[in-house]
């Protein structure tokens, strides 16, 4: 409590928040339904949008003062690759995974689902079924926006089969909530989406999980809590106070009895309005692959505390920036790519909150991506998660 | 039926299914109409929109709601024009047509189902309405988005104006109650009842309907719960 009072005042204390209805709002929603705001001083409306373009927009003109936005996003938004320019910045991870890529229940069956249900095993079989098959037209993959990890995560899993994404399936974008219902129309053939979609899919008995996030990236980032660069500048003590409040939202769903009442409560109709039990396998980690398969231990599913998850890397949002060149076709300058990421990627930020929750957090910026399968120490005091790709990838890239 | 575009062409196939298509409006008429697609939830909107941009010289090739098979739409139709609801999910996908595919169609975000008109102007001034990638000349696509807005006022200024009257209309009938009640304890007349009304509203300072819902709430048999909200 003491700290509390060593923080400036807000400059504005009504703050409106956007979400997208994922189950990886949870720290959003639970810091304003476990009094976390108020007890920062911020009085937080919660407003659910329809589209990434619309969370960013709205940032944009000031109708939001914060937003629940995919990792990529700011860089892209101040590459002025999408709808428009402008600079957004993070100072604060929302969390890590979350994902996973579902397939029709018929294709994943056919891949073997029952026999081999691993990730790298089903992409192998994927591969092997256009190879066997190539007069037929190419399977129509989903993913929830161009620049997000589920595009780069889909990508990752379909090379690690030996599919090549650009050219041997037809990859398309469609809002999560479309997807259970193209995927039973065999509109799609499969989807990577945050949950609970693929849950609800799973559920439906109308889709089987080939991959997880996870699985493909160990505790890859996922979504970030986004502002412009302007509101930043305008409001540094009311952003402050934002992260701390969610930082211990966050910290406190590391405990798997908030994850219980995370998923009770993100259930709501005004949050995600879904019944509890779609919710629950991801949030508790006892994810199920199949409707007939017994869930399978994830603890890791969603990460929002352990692993210093908030921590804005910008090693990783260098990544994300080449491979987002790499999908518009375009080489980004390494100083373009630079001046992006540090722009918009802030630890600076993450470690000035965390000092106020006495949290440990990196004093570098960058890390090296592929190399650890378990838990190891970055430096004293400060532990990360395994960060092991498939396939075996790795990347080592500098703080930008 | 066949129509007669200014520059002597006949468009009848198209203008035997687009009964309303009205070319002359179109200023120049060296170049073909933009096709526009309309992207709208709200199928009573859409019609005027349709109609405002048939009346000035745009094709409008499709009317869809969203969430309804977007990509399929656009491949069959081929727009170079797309006027989506600003609130449709579907606008994450036009904007990743917007980027990878050159070839694929402008789209351009319009309207909103929100009470809030000022957000779609602020909005198209900030520049995120519109995804013009190459292509399409900007200023061919500045008069569709000035009909759209227009019609899109027109619309929302008569919603606003029904919503206004059927408020009245409540109003009138609260005042009518609380004069009845009136009557029936005071003794009054009704102008005796409407007086008394108009005094309490004047010392209370309040409206005429908000001082007929206490009178309600207090008279009334059970009226506690009639008065309290419209």
């Amino acid at each position: 409590m003491s700290r509390d009072k060593q923080l400036p005042p807000p400059e504005k204390s009504a703050l409106t928040l956007g979400f997208m209805r994922l189950s990886d709002s949870a720290p959003l929603v639970m810091a304003r339904e476990t009094g976390l705001f108020a007890r920062y001083g911020l009085e937080v409306a919660l407003a659910r949008e329809v589209s990434w373009a619309n969370l960013r927009d709205k940032l944009v003109v000031g109708k939001l003062d914060a937003a629940h936005l995919l990792a990529p996003l700011p860089m892209m938004t101040g590459l002025g690759a999408g709808g428009m320019r402008a600079n957004l910045l993070t100072g604060l991870s929302l969390g890590l995974n979350g994902n996973a890529i579902t397939l029709s229940r018929a294709l994943w069956e056919a891949l073997g689902g029952e026999r081999d249900a691993s990730a790298p095993g089903m992409a192998a079989a994927l591969h092997e079924r256009i190879a066997g098959s190539p007069g037929a037209g190419p399977l129509t993959l989903a993913t929830v926006h161009l620049f997000s990890m589920h595009t780069f995560q889909l990508r990752m899993w379909l090379r690690a089969g030996g599919v090549d994404p650009d050219r041997e399936v037809r990859i398309i974008v469609l809002p999560p909530e479309q997807m259970c219902d193209s995927l039973a129309r065999g509109i799609i053939d499969g989807f990577c989406v945050g949950e609970p979609w693929n849950t609800l899919a799973v559920q439906q008995g109308i889709g089987a999980v080939a991959a997880t996030g996870h699985e493909i990236w160990n505790n890859a980032p996922e979504k970030v809590l986004g502002v412009t660069e302007a509101w930043h500048n305008h409001h540094p003590a009311t952003h402050l106070r934002l992260r701390i409040a969610i930082m211990a939202a966050c910290q406190a769903l590391a405990e798997p009895a908030q994850r219980e009442l995370a998923a009770d409560i993100l259930s709501q109709a005004q949050y995600l309005g879904l019944p509890a039990k779609v919710l629950l396998p991801a949030l508790t980690g006892r994810f199920c692959r199949a409707k007939h398969l017994a869930p399978m231990d994830a603890p890791d599913f969603h990460v929002f505390g352990r692993y210093c998850a908030g921590f804005p890397w910008r090693s990783q949002a260098q990544w994300m920036v080449r491979s987002s060149g790499a999908l518009l076709g375009k080489d980004i300058a390494e100083e373009q790519c630079r001046a992006l990421v540090q722009q918009s990627w802030r630890p600076d930020l993450y470690r000035e909150a965390a000092r106020h929750l006495g949290l440990p957090a990196p004093s570098r910026d960058a890390r090296p991506e592929g190399l650890h399968a378990g838990c190891w120490e970055f430096e004293p005091g400060v532990v990360l998660g395994p960060d092991l790709m498939i396939g075996g990838g790795q990347f080592r890239l500098s703080a930008g | 039926m066949c129509i007669t575009k200014p520059d002597g062409t006949n468009v009848d196939g198209i203008a035997l299914r687009f009964p309303r298509r009205n070319t002359w409006l179109n200023t120049d008429s060296s170049k073909p109409p933009a096709r526009v697609m309309l992207v709208d939830d709200s199928p009573e909107r859409a019609q005027l929109v349709e109609e405002r941009l048939w009346a000035a010289g745009f094709e409008v090739v499709a009317v869809i709601a969203s969430a309804k098979g977007l990509l399929f739409q656009i491949q069959q139709h081929a727009p170079d024009v797309i006027l989506i609801d600003i609130e449709s999910p579907d606008r994450d996908v036009l904007e990743s047509l917007a980027v990878v595919n050159h070839h694929n169609p402008r789209p351009v975000v319009m309207f909103t189902q929100q009470d809030d008109p000022d957000y779609i102007e602020q909005a198209v001034g900030a520049g995120i309405s519109t995804y013009l990638v190459g292509g399409i000349n900007p200023e061919q696509v500045k008069p569709v988005i000035d009909v759209a807005i227009a019609q899109f006022r027109a619309f929302q200024a008569l919603r606003e104006e029904l919503h206004d009257t059927r408020i009245q209309l409540e109003d009138r009938k609260l005042i009518e109650q609380a004069k009845g009640l009136l009557m029936a304890y005071q003794k009054l007349s009704e102008d005796g009842a409407h007086r008394m009304l108009t005094r309490l509203a004047m010392d209370a300072n309040q409206r005429l309907p908000d001082v007929a819902r206490t009178v309600l709430a207090t008279l009334s048999p059970g009226g506690k719960d009639k008065g309290r909200s419209r």
